[in-house]
């Protein structure tokens, strides 16, 4: 059966100030992948992530979610942005910004209800943080504030989950519970991006990967292109990988 | 009381108001600066609205001043984008120039009608209820409270239509983006109610004072809260009662309303920058004094829990031994003491049951570093809480 494509990028090129930082990317991601984007800092992964989801203008290209513009096709998608990128002094609880990501189906001025709230709390109880459901987000820690984002994007029930670097200065056990719900959201059909670092856990936890250095390098299954060729170009240096399958 | 200094009340207290509701989402999107160009910046726009109208209330000046503004951030960020200099230069460049223009013009132009810096820069409250605004021939009140009653409505309506909006975008913008609230379009949304706000109390507190309107009673707020919305109450609680409070302040020392209404604002600040009890900087001092108590606390259970030899338990050794002054080592025995953490036997300390327990699981969550064990523990010991 021919796998349906969820994400498709087609010549993408996104420059910050006439610099670019994405040369002429063309992407295909099937249906259903738990896809890992790696490559070095500055290699363009955030960049990518923003431009197919419409934050970023790029120069040229385009981008099409299940073959429609991702204007149309925004309540398929959800987005958990880098933690590091929102002040966590903001003055709203945990609950509050899981609610945020039901914002998206109500659409402007529209206010959240308690059908939201209830998705809300059910989203905070699948990452297992129900209890710190009033907590001024401040006062949690990395990963708990990891969680929280994750909550946020799992309320959209969306297609396809775009995460950026959802490991970052998270403990071991926030990171096992973050990736056996990105695994389930697989086993449910989705679609889920995540811009990844630690390239060890590359075959463990993905089971799709993308190469990128400015220029795509290569995409595929894991099982097929995550070898020291790809890892050699990607990084530019003479790489090992000292993985065993 | 008269029923000019009721008026006049009653015109500070809705300025405060207008200028609390966007002062809030200035200060927590760290743009509390870009009202200062703002209000700096609108000279020019309401010098050129005052030589076509003649008349200081006139929606065309305000429209055109709040335009002026709405290009102070236009440039500031255009500046900011070539990436040679940071915003905050961005800003200093911008506005001393637009400012000055302004102040060029009306040496120029307006020595003989009635406008002049000062009642531009400081705004003179005590004036306002002169100027009427009429009616077919009814006196309906000074032309200022209608001016100022009329933006503040609009801003109430803003701010309850797209409440969400403005929340989400200022937390997550790029949240706010791949949702389809785009952040610009509420940027500018903000950045335009900001200009007409500062234009519409230029004349009550003056286009420089209007900024501590802005900024102080959202930045007491802050201090105060970690709701969105009670921070909106509070700046608008600590906005009016300065206003009226500055207002008699004025009235007892016979000097400026906007002077005055600004001290009592920085005062406010000030007290609750001391006192508020989370953030205030005596509470903050009292956290960490209990804070190193709790580490001594936990060391000297320790100490208990690892040595069985009575040698070690005495009170007096343990004086030595810890190598801690008298009076740190009382107030941690008390501590131990009170929470029934240690018992006494013949001047030997041991470890309670209860003692026990939590040194075993304090030390295991500062090893293993898990949270959901010890959240009862973090209710009675700051050390836990992060």
């Amino acid at each position: 059966m021919e796998q349906k494509i969820a994400v498709k990028v087609d010549d993408l090129t996104v420059a910050y100030n006439y610099k670019p930082v994405l040369w002429d990317i063309d992407l295909e991601i099937p249906e259903g992948v738990l896809m890992a984007i790696v490559g070095p800092n500055g290699a363009g992964k955030s960049t990518l992530i923003k431009s197919i989801l419409g934050i970023l203008k790029p120069i040229a290209g385009s981008v099409s979610i299940y073959d429609k513009p991702y204007d149309k096709q925004r309540s398929l998608v959800a987005y958990v942005p880098q933690k590091g990128s929102v002040d966590w002094d903001f003055p709203t609880t945990a609950l509050d910004v899981v609610m945020m990501g039901t914002y998206g189906s109500l659409g402007w001025i529209k206010r959240p209800g308690q059908k939201e709230k209830k998705a809300a709390l059910e989203a905070l109880e699948k990452v297992g943080m129900l209890p710190f459901k009033n907590r001024q987000i401040s006062q949690l820690s990395g990963g708990q504030q990891q969680r929280i984002f994750l909550a946020r994007a799992l309320v959209q029930n969306a297609s396809i989950y775009f995460m950026d670097e959802p490991f970052q200065g998270v403990d071991a056990t926030t990171e096992i519970a973050i990736i056996n719900i990105l695994k389930e959201l697989r086993k449910a059909g989705k679609t889920v991006i995540v811009v990844h670092h630690d390239l060890q856990t590359v075959p463990e936890y993905f089971d799709w990967v993308t190469f990128l250095n400015v220029k795509k390098i290569a995409t595929g299954p894991v099982k097929d292109i995550f070898n020291d060729d790809n890892l050699t170009k990607t990084y530019g240096i003479n790489y090992k990988v000292s993985i065993q399958e | 009381m008269s029923n000019a200094q009721l008026e006049i009340q009653v015109i500070a207290s809705l300025v405060a108001i207008a200028c609390a509701i966007p002062g809030t989402f200035l200060v927590l999107r760290k743009m509390a600066m870009i009202s200062d160009a703002i209000s700096h910046s609108i000279l020019p726009g309401i010098v050129i609205g005052f030589f076509i109208t003649q008349d200081l209330n006139s929606p065309l000046l305000i429209l055109l001043a709040a335009i002026t503004g709405i290009i102070t951030v236009v440039l500031v960020e255009y500046i900011q984008k070539t990436g040679l200099v940071k915003e905050d230069t961005a800003i200093g460049l911008v506005f001393p120039v637009l400012f000055s223009i302004g102040v060029i013009m009306i040496a120029k132009n307006a020595n003989d009608v009635h406008l002049d810096v000062d009642a531009v820069l400081l705004g003179e409250l005590a004036f306002t209820p002169f100027d009427r605004l009429i009616i077919s021939g009814a006196d309906v009140g000074p032309k200022s409270m209608w001016i100022i009653g009329s933006i503040l409505i609009i801003t109430i309506g803003l701010l309850i239509a797209f409440f969400k909006e403005l929340k989400v975008s200022t937390f997550d913008a790029g949240l706010s983006a791949s949702l389809g609230f785009s952040p610009a379009v509420i940027h500018y949304g903000l950045m335009t109610v900001s200009s007409v706000t500062t234009v519409g109390a230029f004349d009550a507190v003056g286009a420089i004072l209007v900024v501590a309107l802005i900024i102080a009673p959202a930045a007491t707020a802050y201090l105060l809260t970690n709701n969105l919305k009670r921070m909106l109450l509070y700046a608008i609680c600590f906005g009016v009662f300065s206003a009226i409070s500055g207002y008699w302040l004025a009235h007892v020392l016979d000097a400026s309303i906007s002077g005055s209404i600004t001290t009592m604002l920085g005062l406010l600040f000030f007290m609750v920058y001391l006192f508020a009890p989370n953030k205030g900087v005596i509470a903050v001092m009292y956290r960490e004094k209990q804070q190193r108590t709790e580490v001594s606390l936990l060391t000297f259970l320790l100490h208990l829990k690892n040595h069985t030899e009575e040698s070690e338990r005495h009170v007096n050794h343990l004086n030595e031994h810890i190598n801690w002054q008298k009076v740190r080592s009382k107030t941690v025995l008390d501590l131990a003491l009170k929470n029934n953490m240690i018992q006494f036997d013949k001047n030997i300390v041991s470890l309670t049951e209860k003692g026990d327990e939590f040194t075993s699981k304090a030390i295991d969550y500062i090893i293993t570093n898990k949270d959901a064990q010890i959240e009862h523990m973090k209710d009675d010991f700051f050390l836990f809480r992060g």
